[in-house]
């Protein structure tokens, strides 16, 4: 081809395929920065403000919390501080209502991470499969409100929606069923009725995550598949699936966190009612640390709360982790 | 099997127009390679011709199917794309014989056609590999395997060696050319390397800034470029061109007009040029055509050899020696066998000779001319670049 003459020029004369050894030098600096940038401490000089930032507002409580759940401390008692050792864990350990409350979350986490991820995939397949929809940018848009409120806010608005006497959703059940009910207020309903709020609001993320893990699948695998007349649930095993699973179990690992930590929300609803039927565990934690002030068992609720958190987050890297080395592992006996 | 044709199709993206008005029939049972520079709208076409890419205006035809609105999935294509496609966490023999799962075939006819197809690509060693361990080259393969067991009527090629490593590609390439051999699909190839082109086509189409410039047999393509493009596009390096003032007839009353140029040690004869053609033209010769001697040794010197200046001289692929001339104002590229290399000086006054029938001319337009060139005063016209 008549663009490579040039090239070929270069064979027999000067090495033209280098830079002249000026431009390669690093740009210079002036005396001490210079001896910085060549300093092997440079990298730890770059870090310093984030360890800094992260040993102020990360570390230094953490240790403190821990310290705090060996103690009987309570803000609203003139006594003080007494070291009890493993009482506060004891203690939980023998609440059979804190475990109701564990049990609860968990449920609460699965069933909403579950059905938000069941409706989040599925209605990202249907936005994705639309491009040409008109108004879909719009839509897109729309669908997203829900995760920027507030929860304060969402959870006042479900609590009128919700009321017995003139709420919206008692309207359409008097209509459809010839009866009112009392959503937030019956033992049976409250708990439901708190899981759609928050798969109503967090739907949205899991869309917009099924939509990130589906543009990371590259087109032209979707092109043979077209080509080779694949039907679709053969698509969605060997090629969407594949390239798209890393997304989306980030989506759902963020969630289940998010989930099990539920605080605000169930607070401005049912504030934990009936009873207890809705009370999570961030809901009792706050209770106990902000309203019966009592820092020594909600320090220590914290860290088994916290002690979940991590278990949770260990089994989803260690299953991400164990797919992609045995995947790079195969490769690398190919290779 | 079925040929390809494609009427008045137009397709623009926004502001670009990719495709202008291109009117082609891809014979069948036939490779006809896409050749052309990036951008030149190859790729865009052969897209319509799978159904990936909606055509603004024109037809497709399949045989005698019309197909343009047909998606790719109905169309009975086979298509190899320029990244490797392969099905994850599948064998290899899994990943060919997926499609025809779906094909209502029985269990041993695609046990069979799975076998046929490894054994045609020599991909025997990796049938029962996992596809994650297959470099790019091998996975290559296997696309291209997957898309000849469906036995499809068309097999398209979307520049499918151009993301695999330099061995891999000469690998490939000898397994292209053994299988479109065999094959009797109608089979379209883009491609934007022109050796690729030159081995695997039965006929090239040349293509240029949305529209087909030329198609022809290899040899013939590269012989007679139809256009100044294809005689810049084809060759390594490509033709060198000078332009040049036509004179008026020499006053045998035979007509036609005469060209003299510093190039040419006579003035020239032009002969059959269609009339309504400019007074200026540009005259194209393939650097390889240049004939080069040193300047001592002058027997054997042609009547047309001119006096130039050798201005360097490296050594290309194959020992051939590129050189760099100037004759007269003019600069200019020829190539020249590495006997012939060797004797030459690394720079100094040389012999330069066009011979008249590589010579070809161009018109203001870029088309080229069908004139012929004698020297002044002599006999027989040399029709311009016959051989």
């Amino acid at each position: 081809m008549a663009q490579l003459e040039t090239q070929l020029d270069g064979v027999g004369s000067a090495p033209a395929g280098l830079p002249p050894a000026e431009t390669l030098a690093p740009p210079r600096l002036r005396g001490g920065l210079r001896a910085l940038d060549d300093s092997r401490f440079f990298p730890i000089f770059l870090l310093t403000p984030i360890l800094i930032f992260f040993l102020v507002w990360n570390v230094i409580p953490l240790l403190w919390l821990l310290g705090l759940s060996f103690y009987r401390y309570k803000l609203t008692s003139s006594r003080a501080e007494k070291y009890v050792g493993f009482e506060n864990f004891r203690d939980i350990y023998e609440s059979s209502a804190l475990w109701g409350t564990l049990g609860r979350t968990l449920t609460f986490m699965v069933t909403t991470v579950g059905l938000a991820t069941v409706l989040g995939v599925g209605l990202g397949l249907l936005f994705w499969g639309s491009t040409r929809m008109p108004g879909r940018r719009l839509a897109l848009t729309m669908l997203f409100t829900p995760m920027v409120l507030p929860p304060i806010a969402v959870g006042t608005f479900y609590r009128l929606i919700y009321d017995p006497t003139f709420g919206v959703a008692n309207y359409y059940a008097d209509r459809i069923f010839g009866r009112t009910f009392d959503f937030l207020g019956d033992k049976d309903l409250a708990f439901p009725a708190v899981i759609a709020v928050d798969v109503w609001m967090w739907t949205p993320f899991m869309i917009l995550m099924t939509l990130a893990a589906l543009g990371s699948v590259p087109k032209a695998e979707l092109e043979a598949a077209e080509v080779d007349r694949l039907p679709w649930s053969k698509r969605l095993r060997y090629i969407v699936l594949p390239h798209g699973k890393f997304i989306l179990m980030l989506g759902i690992l963020l969630r289940t966190i998010d989930a099990f930590k539920t605080t605000d929300l169930v607070y401005l609803m049912t504030n934990g009612g009936p009873g207890k039927q809705t009370e999570t565990v961030g809901l009792n934690l706050y209770r106990t640390g902000f309203e019966a002030f009592q820092m020594g068992d909600a320090s220590s609720l914290a860290v088994v709360t916290l002690l979940i958190a991590v278990a949770f987050t260990s089994i989803y890297l260690y299953v991400l982790n164990f797919r992609e080395s045995r995947a790079q592992a195969q490769t690398g006996a190919g290779a | 099997m079925a040929d390809i044709r494609v009427e008045g199709l137009r397709k623009e993206f926004k502001d670009v127009v990719a495709l202008d008005d291109v009117t082609f029939a891809f014979a069948d049972s036939q490779v006809t390679c896409l050749l052309g520079p990036s951008g030149c709208g190859k790729t865009t076409l052969m897209r319509i011709i799978a159904g990936l890419e909606r055509p603004t205006g024109g037809e497709v035809y399949f045989g005698d199917q019309r197909v343009t609105h047909l998606p790719p999935r109905k169309r009975n294509i086979g298509m190899v794309f320029q990244y490797p496609v392969v099905y994850r966490g599948i064998s290899v023999a899994e990943n060919i014989e997926l499609p025809l799962k779906s094909e209502k075939l029985s269990k041993q006819e695609r046990a069979q056609r799975v076998e046929e197809v490894v054994h045609l690509l020599g991909l025997g060693a990796s049938v029962d590999k996992d596809i994650t361990q297959l470099d790019n080259g091998t996975r290559q393969k296997v696309a291209v395997a997957r898309a000849v067991a469906r036995q499809p009527r068309i097999i398209l090629f979307d520049e499918p060696i151009t993301n695999v490593d330099a061995e891999a590609k000469l690998q490939l390439k000898r397994a292209f050319k053994e299988l479109t051999r065999r094959l009797e699909q109608t089979i379209v190839y883009v491609t934007h390397d022109q050796t690729e082109a030159m081995t695997l086509a039965d006929q090239i189409a040349l293509m240029n800034e949305g529209r087909i410039a030329q198609c022809d047999a290899p040899r013939a393509l590269y012989n007679r470029p139809a256009d100044r493009f294809g005689g810049w596009f084809l060759g390594n390096p490509g033709m060198d061109f000078f332009d040049a003032e036509l004179g008026p007839g020499d006053g045998t009353g035979r007509g036609g007009a005469t060209l003299a140029s510093p190039l040419f040690g006579a003035p020239l004869r032009v002969g059959g040029l269609p009339p309504g053609a400019g007074r200026t033209v540009t005259v194209g010769i393939r650097p390889e055509h240049v004939r080069v001697a040193p300047a001592a040794g002058a027997d054997g010197r042609g009547p047309l050899a001119v006096e130039g200046e050798l201005l360097r001289k490296s050594i290309s692929i194959g020992r051939q020696y590129l050189l760099g001339l100037r004759v007269g104002d003019r600069t200019f590229k020829a190539k020249v066998a590495p006997a012939v290399g060797e004797a030459l000086p690394a720079s100094g006054p040389v012999l330069v000779e066009l011979p008249l029938n590589r010579v070809a001319l161009f018109g203001t337009d870029g088309r080229r001319l069908d004139a012929t060139l004698t020297p002044a005063g002599a006999g027989l016209p040399v029709a311009a670049g016959t051989a």
